[in-house]
């Protein structure tokens, strides 16, 4: 199995107003391509810190991070974003789109930041739009949609640039249960066609449907 | 790709209008100062150079040291400096005057315009090229109380115009009015009332007192050379150097220099209006990358680079500039030809002109002034971490 990511003695360190928060104590594990993988945990127990991690938004204060094999902690700042914004798609909590950027524009964005034919660009995010089923909704803004539909547009867009894992850190967290299931759904069908998908959640539901669950306590992995 | 930072600028701008157009007044009060300063001082320096060769650049004038214009008090020359003047052969023409307000009637309205006597035939010739009449004739010789008028002192001095052949009082004399001259665009020559200089003495009992002595020289003459004879000459005779001996040309020279200073100052002056556009620019897009933080975390979170967020931002900042460029240049020009048509209807003439030059060169301004005032905060923005910035609320 290849692996897509592999956390090797990752540690994290915050400096907070002089205090020293240790939020990663040196975990390791692997993700191969194509699976499920739930990451659950209290909260404060560093599960955040590990997405970011993987997801290259933040680097390990100690230990090594791959991506397929790419050790992160090597590249400099623009190679990272770069790398991040081809082989990762973040999905969050609060949706996080550009509000002054109708869905359409919010799916395209990263395709920009990748430097691909325009056209092209334009195209593809409306297939994802109708794929996530908002074919009807392209020209509106965030402010416009309901939650639901914000995600989903927050999908389409962590899905513009064929990501090889998907992050979703508490994708459902912000919506009532009936909206959430439905885009965990969505999530389960982006896996089947073969995208690694990463959910970090609270609920227990959820991680039963993955197929595998990594619980972190401590800023460690709990056996 | 530039072409889609360029949107996402434009869509930040739009997104909060009352503050981006408050920023890009900043800028527009700027260039349009500098436009409009820069514009004027170019068409006083028209304005002055046409008046110079109105007056001719064959003529060399002399005056007393403390001559300072017409009405001034002035004392130094007298006849006998005219004498010494006529001496020099190269001189074609040599015509004395002498310049005083007087108290001017017409049709029961009293003014105190500027009277200028000079000999009838030698002004004739001197004015037989650079100076035309309207209407009648010059002043010739025989002529006693009569009187030629500047166009504005006919139209505009008094309530009623002025014609040929009309009366009028001069310091209670009665003199016939036998020409109007064409206006010349300045106001003091087109409100002066030129009669003969003998008649003059006579009103306002001068004695033989000269206020400027102007003289032609022959044609092929080498200006600078006989200035310097005549220098020569007059100190010999008059034994002090209480004179000055000047060429329109190097009238024109020390003119431009005052104004090359003026200019400098009050382009300086705007430009410190400029300066605080831009500080006003810098602290629109601070707060555009604070109220932005979380906007900038996203963007980077799916693959934006740290120089893709500092081109978005300069973009921004650059067309905030552009756009105050625009309307600044707009605006001053506008205002310029407006003052320069305000000028030359109250009798200054201003040849305020387009000058397509000068608007490339605000526009280019200002789009710079944006660039620079949006350098810091577009650092800053680009330097954000991610994390910190996703956290932000």
């Amino acid at each position: 199995m290849q692996k897509v990511i592999q956390l090797q003695n990752v540690k994290k360190s915050y400096n907070l107003d002089n205090v020293i928060v240790n939020a990663l104590n040196g975990i390791s594990f692997e993700v191969n391509k194509g699976e499920l993988v739930a990451i659950m945990g209290p909260s404060g127990s560093g599960k955040s810190t590990a997405m970011q991690i993987i997801g290259s938004l933040d680097l390990p204060t100690e230990g090594r991070v791959f991506i397929e094999d790419v050790d992160i902690t090597k590249l400099s700042h623009s190679n990272i974003a770069q790398l991040r914004g081809k082989k990762v798609g973040f999905i969050f909590q609060t949706f996080n789109l550009i509000p002054s950027l109708t869905a359409l524009e919010n799916v395209t964005l990263p395709m920009l930041f990748q430097d691909l034919n325009k056209t092209k660009q334009k195209q593809k995010a409306k297939e994802l739009l109708a794929l996530v089923g908002l074919q009807d909704r392209m020209d509106h803004l965030p402010p416009e949609l309901s939650g639901g539909q914000r995600q989903r547009v927050a999908i389409a867009r962590a899905l513009a640039n064929d990501p090889e894992i998907i992050l979703a850190d508490e994708p459902t967290g912000n919506l009532d249960s009936k909206t959430g299931g439905e885009i965990i759904n969505l999530l389960l069908e982006l896996n089947k066609k073969g995208t690694t998908v990463l959910i970090v959640t609270h609920d227990q539901n959820i991680a039963k449907r993955a197929k595998r669950i990594i619980t972190i306590r401590d800023g460690l992995i709990a056996k | 790709m530039i072409l889609e930072y360029f949107k996402l600028a434009v869509n930040n701008i739009t997104h909060r209008k009352v503050r981006s157009w408050l920023t890009i007044i900043g800028i527009i009060i700027g260039i349009a100062s500098i436009i409009a300063l820069i514009s004027l001082s170019l068409g006083l320096q028209n304005s002055i150079a046409e008046q110079f060769e109105s007056f001719g650049s064959d003529k060399i004038l002399v005056s007393a040291a403390t001559f300072q214009g017409p009405g001034s008090l002035s004392i130094g020359l007298t006849e006998k400096d005219v004498e010494t003047v006529k001496k020099i052969q190269e001189f074609k023409v040599v015509a004395p005057f002498i310049a005083k307000p007087g108290s001017v009637e017409y049709k029961g309205e009293s003014k105190f315009p500027i009277i200028f006597g000079g000999q009838p035939k030698e002004s004739a010739e001197l004015f037989a090229d650079t100076r035309t009449l309207e209407k009648g004739r010059y002043l010739k010789e025989g002529d006693h109380y009569d009187a030629i008028l500047g166009s504005r002192a006919a139209k505009k001095l008094f309530k009623k115009e002025i014609r040929i052949n009309n009366k009028i009082k001069i310091n209670g004399k009665e003199f016939k009015v036998v020409g109007i001259f064409e206006e010349v665009g300045n106001q003091q020559d087109d409100s002066a009332i030129s009669i003969p200089l003998d008649t003059f003495k006579e009103i306002f009992k001068s004695g033989d007192q000269i206020d400027f002595i102007s003289a032609q020289v022959k044609p092929g003459s080498n200006i600078p050379e006989v200035q310097k004879k005549l220098e020569r000459l007059l100190k010999d005779k008059r034994g002090d150097e209480n004179f000055n001996v000047v060429t329109p040309t190097q009238i024109l020279e020390q003119i431009s220099q005052v104004l090359g200073i003026v200019q400098a100052v009050l382009v300086g002056i705007a430009a410190i209006s400029l300066v605080v556009g831009g500080i006003g620019i810098m602290n629109s897009m601070y707060t555009s990358v604070l109220e932005r933080t979380r906007d900038i975390g996203v963007m980077k979170a799916i693959g934006a680079k740290d120089s893709d967020i500092l081109k978005i931002f300069l973009i921004e900042s650059g067309l905030m500039g552009f756009v105050g460029g625009i309307f600044g240049v707009v605006l001053g020009t506008l205002l310029s030809l407006g003052i320069g048509q305000y000028a030359t209807e109250a009798g200054f003439k201003l040849l305020v002109t387009i000058n397509p030059q000068l608007m490339l060169f605000g526009l280019f301004f200002a789009f710079i002034a944006g660039i620079i005032s949006g350098v810091l905060p577009a650092y800053r923005a680009s330097q954000l971490n991610p994390v910190e910035a996703l956290r932000h609320e």
